[in-house]
């Protein structure tokens, strides 16, 4: 038995396989003037008052004695706030206005599980646990506009997170190019794929018919972007790891004109609870890796920029004051970027609670100002042109009066 | 041999059962409702099964697996043996995660300690997060707990039992990667799910109530009355306070362990994360997806008061992986009304055990956890003359599962021709049928469970209450799709790891396209293969000589095809 599976895939095309290829239909690629949004989540609850720091307020290096990062360290954007110096990359995006920030952005639940927290960022519900599909998916279910490509909505991910599931069609990616039939030979490969396309056009109904033409047409597509010949333009240069490899392929997706229009990825290790450190170490290393890919997608796709909005998110920000660890604990507003051409950028958004215990949330936390699903929806609307924001957001109104203002009128 | 001379005794007693079951509804053969029941009542059919049920009778054959206590299950007893962590209760398992957490947090001290020290430093590279062996041995013991689960499912005599069991784990969900239901979750299976899994609903639904693993997931555990304090708090305020202003910058004298500053700034820690107030988050889980429904006819103000009802339902230390504990300091004893119901003041735990008796009986829940058997065993839109069946038969018994199973395989309705192969398989229902359709044996290594984690279902890690769902729109993307042919080609060649596939004794070897879609139509897909799958498949073997390579490719197109999807 083992030998008959490997030879299998030594095995040539035959004729009839040929004839059959040149009548495939032609990938449809999506309009040039396509805008994307690429939503990245920062799974673990980034620390934003070190992400974003507030090195103007002498509170943040009174309660982080050991963890503030140093005044010298910061890189100034407004006089108030200052990147980590680990994120110094993304510097030239903030001087050019592709880059804003936003702090004091969150949940209105007061929440401080992780996977709640996430649940409800991801479903678009705070406090709503049963809403089935996320908020990405359901944008998706009511602009049909784009959904001529498989490439529409991609997680790059072995499955699909929350903040895409639902009925609107979504691939997940784990490595694009290992995304299809393996084996291998390519002629092998080829000819698995078409056996398995011909079953399913011929036997296949429902759901199980659409899908498995959704996969087949990505397959094709993916097959004219050739995944393992990429190149990144003008010299980018993405940090190795699973971010970084996901940034590149997003950016490969998009200048393969595939039609993507919302794109989605995770970064994980935020949750600094023992020695997150300060100007370097733990969470140094963590920002030096985000900050690097978010640079290197923006420099790897040069004019194409234009039309993108990143979006970076996390579930709920950290405590105030450092713990007893050199860490910090689970908070409540954190920080976010966006980042792209369509950018009000080059300044920070929202209002700024402070950190006066006072004005804290429950005395100890960053306080929300900012409901993330005014964030969301703006992006929505302002980019992508979304006109359903209440069933997009079930339960929740968005006024355009107070929209943080990320997006260029 | 055996197996057969009783089958075929079995087959002269049995009836057919559409004879009484359905009227208006083309007649199943015997072989289809064979296969059928063995699709939705167990997890496939293995090697010539199909016949042996049909030829003993499929009533037969669903009434023993009502009864799985009278079914002799020796085979798999012995294949649980090695999975150790059976022999391990709540309270070891805690043990070695808390072991774990210190080792990494000592590990991670030590590098940052190794950091400061060190010249260049600043600009070294981070450092790789490495395994450390009680780590490893916290994620071996959750590996070994999903593939426990797939290798009951595949090779158990007991399947609709088993079958029952999965639904039941995501009809009262826990997550096992959420703090102590790490080490919580195995007893959860064991001893709350699998000893109720055809008793009676009110039963299961009040070990789920009082489960620390439940406890845990849903926070009730930390829900207490609003002004209560809890004993520790007021040992922990008697205590007269060491502390004065922090000073940095000097090494410390003595052991940090013993610090009277820190040990001041961790009580009061200890103090801040006392719980303050009433959790709702069980209390809403409870009416909406384990008892009513989402339209169960609650209010807001229900929930509030279902969650006083649970303030004080507790458990020991959690990290310790206590037990279950009702803290009187925590009820509120004030008077409750839930959905018109009015609960006196003064009572402590029994209004909760009164709560659930009164949930598990109400109208709403019959209708909403039969319409969920329904959903699993029937249709993902299950009619209403099933969902009505089990109801009466939930009334008539007092919610014995059993019977109400027993209500759902004789209804019309479960055997109704547009309810015969219209459910997806989920990725467990794939990747256990398939291996049971080859007779494939599952080492008790986790790579199997892997598969079907790849597949979309990693067991107990679903993230939300409502578990894993039963509709096919869930699971059915292009990516999942193409990670099932993936899979079925890699099993069809021997290839996928975990698990050892008998295929001689299945599909013999031949070159011969016609002999060998007919071995596979009949041995794996119980005689569905579509006219198209036979045209497809017979194309791609006929330029193949090698028996072996043939005899794969069939496989493998046939278990990622289509009609092995469906079940």
């Amino acid at each position: 038995m083992k030998s008959g599976g490997l030879a299998l895939f030594s095995l040539g095309l035959d004729p009839l396989f040929l004839a059959r290829a040149a009548l495939a239909v032609p990938p449809t690629a999506g309009p040039p003037d396509r805008r994307i949004l690429v939503c990245l989540f920062q799974r673990g609850a980034v620390d934003g008052l070190n992400m974003i720091v507030p090195h103007g307020d002498p509170l943040y290096y009174r309660e982080r004695p050991r963890i503030a990062v140093p005044e010298h360290d910061v890189v100034d954007l407004d006089g108030h706030f200052g990147l980590h110096p680990r994120l110094a990359a993304l510097q030239p995006l903030w001087n050019n206005g592709s880059l804003a920030a936003i702090h004091a952005i969150g949940s209105p639940d007061s929440t401080r599980s992780h996977f709640d927290a996430q649940d409800y960022m991801e479903s678009g519900t705070p406090g709503a646990k049963a809403t089935p599909d996320g908020w990405l998916n359901r944008y998706c279910q009511h602009d049909r506009e784009h959904q001529n490509t498989p490439f529409r909505a991609v997680a790059f991910g072995p499955q699909l997170p929350r903040i895409l599931a639902g009925s609107a069609p979504s691939l997940a990616i784990d490595d694009l190019q290992a995304f299809g039939l393996r084996a291998p030979q390519p002629a092998a490969r080829d000819r698995l794929t078409r056996a398995f396309e011909e079953l399913y056009a011929g036997s296949a109904t429902g759901l199980l018919s659409t899908s498995s033409q959704e996969a087949f047409e990505a397959v094709q597509m993916l097959k004219q972007v050739n995944p393992g010949q990429y190149q990144p333009a003008n010299g980018a240069d993405y940090p190795r790891g699973r971010f970084g490899k996901a940034m590149m392929q997003i950016a490969q997706l998009i200048k393969a004109d595939v039609g993507l229009q919302v794109a989605f990825a995770d970064v994980t290790g935020w949750d600094t609870h023992v020695n997150q450190g300060s100007s370097e170490g733990q969470l140094a290393a963590r920002l030096a890796e985000f900050g690097q890919a978010l640079a290197a997608f923006a420099r790897d796709l040069g004019d194409k920029l234009r039309d993108v909005v990143v979006l970076t998110m996390s579930e709920f920000g950290r405590t105030v004051r450092e713990n007893g660890n050199s860490g910090t604990d689970h908070g409540h507003a954190t920080a976010m970027l966006v980042l792209g051409g369509p950018v009000n950028g080059g300044k920070m958004l929202g209002k700024w609670p402070g950190l006066d215990p006072a004005n804290r949330f429950e005395g100890r936390d960053v306080a929300v100002t900012t409901d993330f699903r005014d964030l969301f929806a703006e992006i929505l609307a302002r980019h992508l042109g979304a006109t359903d924001l209440a069933t997009i957001f079930p339960g929740f109104t968005p006024d355009p009066a107070r929209f943080p203002g990320a997006i260029r009128a | 041999m055996k197996i057969w001379a009783v089958a075929s005794l079995c087959g002269a007693l049995g009836a057919s059962p559409l004879v009484a079951a359905s009227t208006q509804a083309p007649l199943l053969t015997p072989r289809d409702s064979a296969l059928h029941a063995l699709n939705r009542l167990a997890y496939g059919p293995r090697p010539g099964e199909v016949d042996r049920v049909a030829a003993a009778g499929v009533m037969q054959w669903i009434d023993r697996q009502l009864s799985p206590d009278k079914i002799d299950d020796a085979a798999l007893t012995e294949r649980e043996r090695q999975f150790k962590i059976l022999e391990y209760d709540a309270g070891e398992l805690a043990g070695v995660y808390v072991d774990a957490q210190r080792e990494r947090r000592e590990r991670q001290q030590r590098e940052a300690s190794r950091d400061r020290d060190s010249v260049g430093a600043r600009h070294a590279a981070p450092l790789p997060q490495r395994m450390d062996p009680s780590q490893d041995r916290g994620r071996r013991l959750a590996g070994e707990l999903q593939e426990l689960a797939v290798v009951r499912a595949t090779l158990s005599e007991r399947q609709l039992y088993e079958v029952m069991v999965d639904f039941w784990i995501n009809h009262f969900n826990v997550f096992l990667a959420k703090g102590a239901d790490r080490f919580l979750t195995p007893s959860y299976i064991e001893a709350t799910i699998r000893p109720r899994a055809l008793g009676r609903f009110a039963d299961l639904l009040i070990a789920t109530a009082q489960s620390p693993a439940m406890l845990f997931y849903l926070d009730n555990w930390e829900s207490v009355a609003p002004g209560s304090t809890p004993p520790q708090a007021m040992r922990l305020r008697a205590r007269p306070l060491f502390g004065r202003a922090p000073q940095f910058g000097r090494p410390p004298l003595f052991d940090p362990g013993r610090d009277p500053m820190r040990a001041d700034s961790q009580r009061q820690r200890a103090l801040e994360r006392m719980p303050k107030g009433i959790n709702e988050n069980y209390a809403r889980e409870l009416l909406e997806l384990h008892t009513l429904g989402v339209e169960g006819g609650y209010t807001q103000q229900d929930v509030i008061d279902v969650a006083r009802i649970f303030t004080g339902w507790s458990m020991g230390r959690p990290q310790q992986g206590g037990d279950f504990e009702f803290h009187e300091w925590a009820h509120d004893y004030g008077e409750k009304v839930v959905m018109g119901v009015t609960f006196p003041a003064g009572h402590g735990r029994d209004e909760g055990m009164r709560l659930l008796k009164l949930l598990a009986n109400h109208p709403a829940t019959l209708h909403h956890v039969s319409r969920q058997l329904c959903q699993r065993f029937v249709n993902d839109d299950p009619p209403d003359g099933c969902v009505d069946d089990a109801v009466a038969a939930w009334k008539r018994t007092e919610g014995d599962i059993r019977e109400v199973l027993r209500a759902i395989f004789t209804s019309p309705d479960f055997w109704a021709a547009p309810n015969v192969r219209a459910k997806i398989k989920t990725p467990l229902e794939f990747v256990v049928s398939a291996a049971r359709a080859l007779g494939a044996d599952p080492d008790p290594t986790p790579r199997l469970a892997q598969v079907v984690a790849r597949l979309g279902e990693p067991l107990y890690l679903h993230v939300a209450p409502d578990g894993y769902p039963e509709r096919e729109a869930a699971w059915v993307n292009s990516g999942a799709l193409l990670d099932r042919m993936n899979v079925a080609v890699a099993l069809a060649a021997g290839r996928l790891p975990g698990v050892a596939v008998s295929i001689d004794a299945i599909v013999p070897a031949t070159a011969d396209p016609a002999q060998l879609i007919a071995a596979v139509n009949a041995q794996l897909l119980g005689g569905t293969m579509s006219e198209n799958t036979k045209a497809v498949i017979g194309h791609q073997l006929s330029d193949i000589s090698d028996p072996l390579q043939a005899r794969a490719l069939a496989i493998g197109l046939a278990i990622g095809g289509p009609e092995f999807q469906r079940q």
